[in-house]
């Protein structure tokens, strides 16, 4: 197998256009391709172009171009709303890009088994908004909830911030219709709760970073609405007394919230100096974010208040109650702000997504600390605390140059890598490995693992046409 | 020093939908909260009475669960809350929900100062706080940005106006309506949700109060709301496009052109 790939011509083009339309197919004018070449990926030297951008209407287009991609060893590299933090739709070997955007229907509600079949380049939030009148809605909840695409975040696996109690967006991930590299339309799994018939290949392409398949369309498993949901703002007057707290909740208290967030002192005042936000954070070295959601107001009055009176007895300085939306989105926004703020500090910031055991997080906030004075740099810390999952992002030290950062980016990297696999960890929680994250794979998955990988991936994609460069590289095998 | 704070209750503007045969509002379970602007109003006389000492009153009419906004405004701080609710208050527009609220204030007595939010994000009107100054023949100064002094006699005020601030010296007790830069609303708090939920807030109706019953409600609203449409907007947009250096030239020489022959330059 060689990573020798055809260069898509004009006698390509036009069989694309063929299949497409002409207006759905972007050719040519590197200005309009440009936008394809990356993610949120920040760094432009995980960027690269596409060839073109073809933007299919149909299962039966995208396994059309599958197919003749395949028979031309030309590769694809399918895209959602281009949300990911990991390069997961950068086409690192040009080629196509086949974006979904089109393909943004629901294609059904079914109350009666409580699905959404939807395709995969809907806008997440579209789904609840729905849903809500018919007192459903869809648990997966990436925080970028507003843009992203439910295709993506099949493909990444997306978590959020209600990972906590509701888990992850494979949990909700009942059937798949998609289109293999080869161009071949499969189904997986269907509108069952429980399904052990053969090997869980559903399961196998959520998560699988558009490397093995093309989704067309997802049937997801509905939960009734809660009725009710209330958020704690919680200022504490150091990280370790913030983080201590976490696993006391979980256990003392006896509740599981909707969604534990962290954010250290240098997010908090980084996103509320950017927000104008008054808050005191003066005095806060950190802050925790606690949904609480449920079918009864009393008794979501009853849990976040026993909550509440926990973190104050475990030193907390202040709690603050948002139970309706208003206030929700003015302390949601503190959160959801933070990378935002730090691009003022400078735009060279590397978003990372490690994830430990959630009893080795005081230790990994520890570990962080030592690390960011070592290196002298920046570490604002925050994300999801209940699950264990933390978005500590090295931020340029402005005095340095761009050489100097790029020299000592990697040594971060890697002394953050080696922290989270010494404490269980692992070095995504949810945006996954992509081309970005592919060089620090073996500092925490074992060869033997590597390898698995490879067999799935060779043995679904035997010329490695799409999405190829992503996750492991099928040419490593030792 | 007393400080009473009128507030209402509204919509959650971000989940309301139009009934496009009516025109009007749905309001049928859509989420209501404190009107955003009359936070601030909630803010500032929190601040003054723990500058100052003395109490906040929250005052709110309306229909029954109206109350949990008096509630929220507990829960942020404000010591007391009336709910004015009567079904004979249904329909008031701003005139007589005026009167009936400068009823309520006669009632409770002995204000220092009566803050208002600027204006209700529904009705949209900022004529509520100036009707009570006038039911009340209370000075009056709107868009206040900034309280400057506060004593038993005067009260200054920087105001908002178009062409930048003014300062004002009132006699007091005197009402104001505030703008947004006069202070950044907290947060409720838990202890403040807690003690909320204990306090009793009680309810006046039309006969508790001294007021004129064909003054009040629909019957007393000189105002009639003959019909709701919206507003067409006409926008005519020209571009200019410059795509490289070659094509900066003519577009800018376009732009000059355009706004010369309209005599904006």
């Amino acid at each position: 197998m060689s990573n020798k790939y055809n260069a898509v011509t004009d006698q390509i083009v036009e069989r694309l256009v063929e299949i497409v339309g002409e207006k759905y197919v972007l050719y040519g004018d590197a200005e309009k391709l440009e936008p394809f070449s990356h993610d949120e990926v920040a760094e432009s030297q995980y960027a690269h172009m596409p060839d073109c951008v073809v933007r299919p209407e149909s299962t039966e287009q995208i396994a059309a171009i599958m197919s003749l991609a395949n028979d031309e060893r030309i590769p694809v590299t399918p895209r959602g709303a281009g949300s990911g933090l990991s390069g997961g739709a950068v086409p690192v070997h040009g080629g196509i890009v086949l974006l979904c955007d089109r393909m943004n229907r629901i294609l059904e509600i079914d109350r009666e088994n409580l699905t959404v079949t939807v395709q995969p380049g809907l806008v997440t939030n579209e789904i609840n908004d729905a849903l809500s009148q018919y007192g459903l809605f869809y648990a997966g909840y990436p925080m970028s909830l507003e843009t992203c695409y439910v295709g993506g975040n099949v493909a990444e696996n997306a978590g959020g911030g209600k990972a906590v109690k509701y888990g992850v967006t494979g949990r909700y991930v009942l059937g798949l219709e998609l289109v293999t590299p080869t161009g071949e339309i499969v189904r997986l799994g269907g509108k069952l709760v429980k399904d052990v018939t053969g090997y869980n290949l559903l399961q196998l392409m959520v998560g699988s970073e558009g490397t093995l398949g093309v989704f067309t369309e997802i049937t997801l498993k509905l939960m009734p609405l809660p009725k009710s949901s209330v958020d704690l703002l919680v200022l504490f007057r150091t990280a370790k007394e913030a983080i201590s707290a976490v696993p006391t909740i979980m256990t003392a208290g006896g509740i599981i919230p909707t969604a534990i967030e962290f954010m250290d002192q240098s997010s908090v005042r980084a996103s509320c100096e950017y927000l104008n936000e008054s808050i005191p954070y003066q005095d806060a070295g950190a802050m925790l974010l606690i949904t609480v959601d449920g079918a009864h107001e009393q008794q979501v009055e009853r849990e976040y208040e026993s909550i509440g009176e926990l973190c104050l007895e475990n030193g907390a300085i202040e709690v603050y109650v948002a139970d309706n939306y208003t206030t929700s989105e003015r302390i949601w926004k503190v959160r959801r702000n933070i990378a935002e703020a730090f691009k003022v500090v400078s735009p060279h910031q590397s978003l990372e997504d490690v994830v430990v055991p959630i009893a080795a997080i005081p230790d990994m906030v520890d570990g962080l600390g030592e690390i960011s004075g070592r290196h002298e740099v920046q570490i604002p810390c925050y994300g999801h605390a209940g699950d264990g999952n933390l978005h500590a992002t090295p931020v340029m030290n402005p005095a340095w140059t761009l050489d100097e950062w790029h020299e000592k980016l990697p040594r971060i990297m890697e002394d953050m890598y080696k922290l989270t696999h010494s404490l269980g960890g692992m070095i995504s929680g949810e945006h996954g490995i992509g081309h970005k994250r592919k060089k620090y794979m073996n500092f925490v998955v074992p060869e033997a693992s590597l390898e698995m990988m490879r067999a799935v991936k060779r043995a679904l994609d035997p010329n490695n046409i799409l999405n190829p460069g992503k996750i492991v590289d099928v040419n490593d095998a030792s | 020093m007393r400080f009473i704070v009128p507030i209402k209750q509204v919509p959650e503007t971000n989940a309301v939908r139009m009934d496009e045969e009516t025109g009007t509002m749905v309001r049928e379970g859509v989420e209501s909260i404190i009107n955003p602007l009359d936070l601030y109003a909630i803010e500032i006389a929190i601040r003054l009475r723990e500058q100052h000492g003395g109490e906040v009153i929250s005052i709110s009419m309306g229909p029954a669960n109206a109350e949990k906004a008096i509630r929220e405004a507990i829960a942020m701080g404000c010591d007391s809350g009336v709910l004015i609710t009567d079904k004979a208050f249904a329909g008031s527009d701003t005139w007589a929900t005026s009167y009936v609220l400068a009823a309520a204030i006669r009632r409770i007595g002995d204000p220092g100062l009566i803050i208002c939010g600027e204006r209700a994000t529904d009705g949209d009107t900022g004529q509520v706080g100036p009707g009570i100054a006038s039911f009340l023949d209370l000075p009056l100064a709107t868009y206040v940005g900034k309280v400057e002094h506060v004593d038993n006699d005067v009260c200054r005020v920087r105001r908002l106006i178009e062409s930048g601030y003014e300062v004002l010296e009132t006699d007091m007790p005197a009402v104001l309506t505030v703008v947004k830069e006069v202070a950044d609303p907290r947060l409720p708090t838990l202890r403040g949700k807690q003690k909320a939920r204990k306090v009793e807030v009680p309810a006046w109706g039309a006969d508790d109060l001294d007021t004129d019953p064909n003054r009040l409600g629909l019957k007393g609203s000189p105002t009639r709301v003959v019909k709701i449409f919206r507003p067409q907007v006409t926008r005519q947009c020209r571009k200019v496009t410059a795509v490289d250096e070659e094509s900066i030239g003519p577009a800018v020489d376009e732009l000059v052109e355009f706004l010369r022959q309209r005599e904006l330059i």
